[in-house]
């Protein structure tokens, strides 16, 4: 076996541009929260959440895998170890968000609350201070959750056996990660609407975020085997799997999409409606027929075929396709609150991309050279690779 | 399908070959009928005939004879309703989602959990028919072509249920049909009378086991297997928008489809589990449904347990977010209104009973996950009960709240439903293999030995 299958050595230009274009893009950043401070905020809450939202569903699908002791993950699990390490990185990015708190959330100001009887009822949980504290809390458990599941998985291809561990570590773990996730979605997306509330939402999140994370991980192994590595380690099947998973994970995104819109529309309570209703508003149409045929309709007759899930340029296709889909969801989750008379596309949700997305390939390139791309020292390991032979 | 290893747990144990575990699963329908299942029989069909006599006395006096009343219109009826279309869910998610994702445990129990699947939602179907009142028109219930253009609402979710739960039914039964082909035709080449020959003979559908035949067969069974699978998310969404398409507070929720599948697959197994406790006790079938079997099928108990007890808290958290005066009444009256005896019976039974299983001692010891299944059971009709009753008994009009309690039919109908239930299983036990031969034979070491011991090759079933 060549010893380029499970280290990454150098340092490819592209990986070297990444924290460049993320620096200049975070100074464009900064001008533009001079200029606009409000747009900016929207953008970077939206542009955060989409570059977070891979290290999340990576984060979970890590648990998942442990928890059920599957053997034909295990060559692929080190890519969604390391996708989710850089917890640390998305806290530090989120501070613009803390910091704009009274730019995004209508519950935060004090006058706006002093007047409306809904939000004094709120109140206890929607202000700043809970607010941020909550945040910590979360940061708090996804970073621990991902730095230990990495740490022990590293250990193990120092030759501990670590399984044990690993898997209390993620059944404690996803129960912590079910209970964040939905706080989260609340307070950083439906709280964007105060008044408006739908028990899905935390699940209509979690739904988008395994979708980032599966996209994410069929592209990182194609990257990285178009370079030479893991070529022998992952092979069609695993491909297969993932594009099971990406196309079953699609359908549950739908499946709570359309429980939450369906029961909303069927029961057409106003207070309920008006969410939908702003979100059917001008150009927002177009972008909610988008999502419904481009997130939904479209990827679920095409991946259902045996085909695409085993020709990697069109797996790989799909998997670009739907992480665009999912840019696409969150921009219409959060901008309908800023820009109520239709889409609208700000440079800076341009820039806020590039930024945390930057940041965050360099930091995973770094992860990614620092150890061994598999999990060479899981017990099951050899048997996992032996199955694409 | 994955290749077999060595260190690959062997789901069967003692080593049985096929013969033996052909001569072990068909002397149960070939021995003589044990006393024990006749008396069995006598107890079970006596609650059927129960049953059929207050039907025959409900559709003769009118469905007043039940407890239901304004404003608590739907009770019993249809907690029943939903409880057993819940546990009928197991089945085909054994069948189906598990067959998808090569849990190759589940042919172990996949027979009888299908077989309970179709019991199970025959009795669910008994009840929203006699709750119409008046049963001779429950034909207007489809959508007939007729002079006088009348139609059944295509808008409501009364009509979608008719159509999903026929749908579910009729798909499970010839997914089970399927599986029990081959070993359909083993016992028809190992039956002794000419009778028993030529009935199993006609079931067979003349299937003689060759290559062609095998091929075809996998391939309906994973088609099956993949039409199967959005049924059982489908069937218990459509059910739960009977509730949560109204605009009363408790039902109207966004949570409700997901939520009423994962506690439909949580009460499902729960059943399972009691009945594979039970059927490997008398039929002495330890080695084939083994404790880690039911060790797995309590890990699903806590997954799923943990899903419900996840919905309970963010449907009371949102009630509570919301600021509306409604919501927030209908989940304090839940939790400590005239029913809460009935909420904390659900939360015990559905929350913290499955926790038990976070131990492995307590997940692998017979009498503890019985007892756990049984009370999961009751939790989860319990839990059906205070989304139905209490949500309706103490509406948006004070004037109209009321205490609902059950009448002596309610009592006698939903005993006699397991009356029925549990004659349809004890039949099927006795005349049918309870356990898919063909299929444990294929998870059996025997099954995967080397094509070319000397090039190391793996024999795979399906790839």
């Amino acid at each position: 076996m060549k010893p380029a299958e499970y280290h990454l050595t150098e340092n490819p230009r592209l990986q070297r541009w990444c924290g460049g274009i993320g620096l200049a893009a975070l100074l464009l950043c900064a001008v533009g929260y001079a200029a606009n401070p409000v747009q900016f905020h929207h953008s970077w809450l939206a542009a955060h959440f989409f570059v977070i939202s891979i290290a999340l569903g990576a984060l979970i699908f890590t648990m998942i895998l442990h928890l059920t002791g599957a053997t034909w993950s295990v060559p692929v699990r080190r890519l969604f170890e390391n996708l989710a390490a850089p917890m640390p990185l998305f806290f530090i990015l989120f501070l613009p968000v803390l910091s704009g708190v009274h730019e995004l959330y209508h519950w935060s100001h004090g006058e706006a609350v002093a007047k409306d009887p809904l939000l004094q009822l709120k109140a206890p949980y929607l202000n700043q201070v809970f607010f941020a504290v909550r945040t910590v809390i979360y940061f708090a458990v996804w970073t621990f959750l991902a730095c230990r599941l990495r740490h022990l998985s590293l250990q193990q291809d120092e030759g501990d056996d670590h399984s044990e561990r690993l898997r209390r570590t993620s059944a404690a773990g996803v129960i912590l990660f079910a209970l964040t996730l939905t706080f989260a979605a609340f307070d950083w997306f439906m709280s964007l609407d105060a008044h408006w509330y739908s028990t899905i939402f935390g699940l209509y999140i979690f739904s988008g975020c395994v979708v980032a994370g599966l996209a994410a991980v069929i592209l990182l192994a194609r990257h990285l085997q178009s370079r030479g590595h893991l070529v022998e380690t992952i092979g069609i099947q695993q491909y297969h799997d993932l594009g099971k998973l990406l196309f079953a994970f699609t359908v549950f995104w739908a499946y709570m999409a359309v429980s939450q819109y369906f029961l909303i529309w069927y029961g057409n309570i106003p207070e309920e409606t008006i969410w939908y209703h702003h979100r059917w508003h001008g150009s927002w149409k177009v972008v909610s027929l988008l999502l419904v045929f481009g997130h939904f309709l479209v990827p679920f007759v095409l991946l259902l075929t045996r085909w695409a899930k085993r020709n990697l340029a069109v797996l790989a296709g799909f998997s670009i396709w739907l992480l665009f889909m999912h840019w696409v969801d969150l921009q219409w989750l959060v901008m309908p609150s800023l820009h109520k008379e239709g889409f609208v596309f700000s440079w800076m949700d341009g820039t806020a991309l590039a930024g945390c997305a930057g940041l965050y390939l360099k930091y995973l390139g770094w992860l990614l050279r620092r150890s061994a791309l598999a999990p060479v020292g899981d017990p099951r390991f050899e048997e996992a690779v032996d199955m694409n032979r | 399908m994955s290749s077999i290893h060595q260190h690959e747990q062997q789901w069967i144990e003692g080593q049985p070959t096929f013969g033996g575990l052909t001569d072990q699963v068909s002397a149960l329908v070939e021995n003589k009928t044990p006393r024990g299942w006749y008396i069995a029989l006598a107890v079970s069909s006596s609650l059927t005939v129960v049953l059929l006599a207050l039907i025959g006395y409900l559709v003769t006096r009118g469905i007043g004879v039940w407890g239901n009343n304004i404003p608590v219109a739907w009770a019993w009826d249809i907690v029943n309703f939903v409880f057993w279309i819940g546990i009928g869910h197991a089945g085909t998610l054994i069948s189906a989602i598990l067959f998808l994702l090569r849990q190759q445990w589940r042919t172990s129990i996949n027979r009888f959990a299908e077989a309970m699947t179709i019991f199970a939602v025959i009795c669910a179907l008994i009840f929203p028919s006699i709750h119409v009142g008046r049963i001779w028109f429950i034909y207007w219930l489809f959508p007939l072509p007729n002079q006088m253009s009348m139609w059944p609402n295509f808008r409501s979710p009364l009509l979608w249920d008719v159509f999903a739960v026929s749908t579910y039914f009729t798909v499970s039964l010839l997914f089970w049909y399927v599986g029990l082909v081959p070993d359909l035709a083993t016992m028809r080449d190992r039956a002794r009378t000419r009778l028993k020959k030529i009935t199993l003979g006609i079931l067979a559908l003349g299937w003689r086991g060759g290559n062609r035949q095998w091929q075809h067969y996998e391939m309906a069974y994973l088609l099956l297997a993949g039409l199967s699978t959005p049924l059982v998310l489908s069937v218990h969404s459509v059910v739960s928008t009977d509730f949560a398409t109204s605009v009363i507070p408790g039902w109207h929720t966004t949570i409700f489809p997901p939520y009423f599948v994962a506690g439909a697959i949580f009460s499902g197994f729960a059943m399972v589990t009691t009945l594979a406790i039970i059927v490997r006790q008398v039929f002495s079938l330890q080695n084939i449904i083994t404790v880690r079997h039911l060790e797995n099928m309590c890990k699903i108990m806590l997954v799923t347990g943990l899903m419900v007890g996840y919905a309970y808290g963010v449907e009371f958290f949102i009630a509570w977010y919301s600021g509306n005066i409604y919501e927030r009444f209908t989940f304090l009256n839940r939790a400590f209104g005239p029913y809460a005896w009935a909420y904390w019976i659900m939360i015990s039974c559905n929350v913290l009973v499955p926790q038990l299983f976070w131990f492995k001692k307590l997940r692998t010891s017979i009498p503890v996950m019985f007892i756990a299944a049984l009370l999961i059971n009751v939790g989860m009709w319990f839990e059906r009960f205070v989304i139905i009753v209490s949500s309706l008994s103490r509406d948006f009009l004070p004037g109209a709240w009321g205490y609902y309690k059950p009448s002596w039919v309610d009592v006698g109908i939903f005993a006699g439903s397991f009356g029925l239930f549990f004659t349809l299983f004890l039949l099927f036990i006795r005349f049918l293999p309870i356990i898919a031969m063909s299929e444990v034979k294929g998870i059996l070491p025997q099954a995967h030995a080397a094509v070319d011991p000397s090039a190391g090759e793996h024999h795979t079933r399906r790839s």
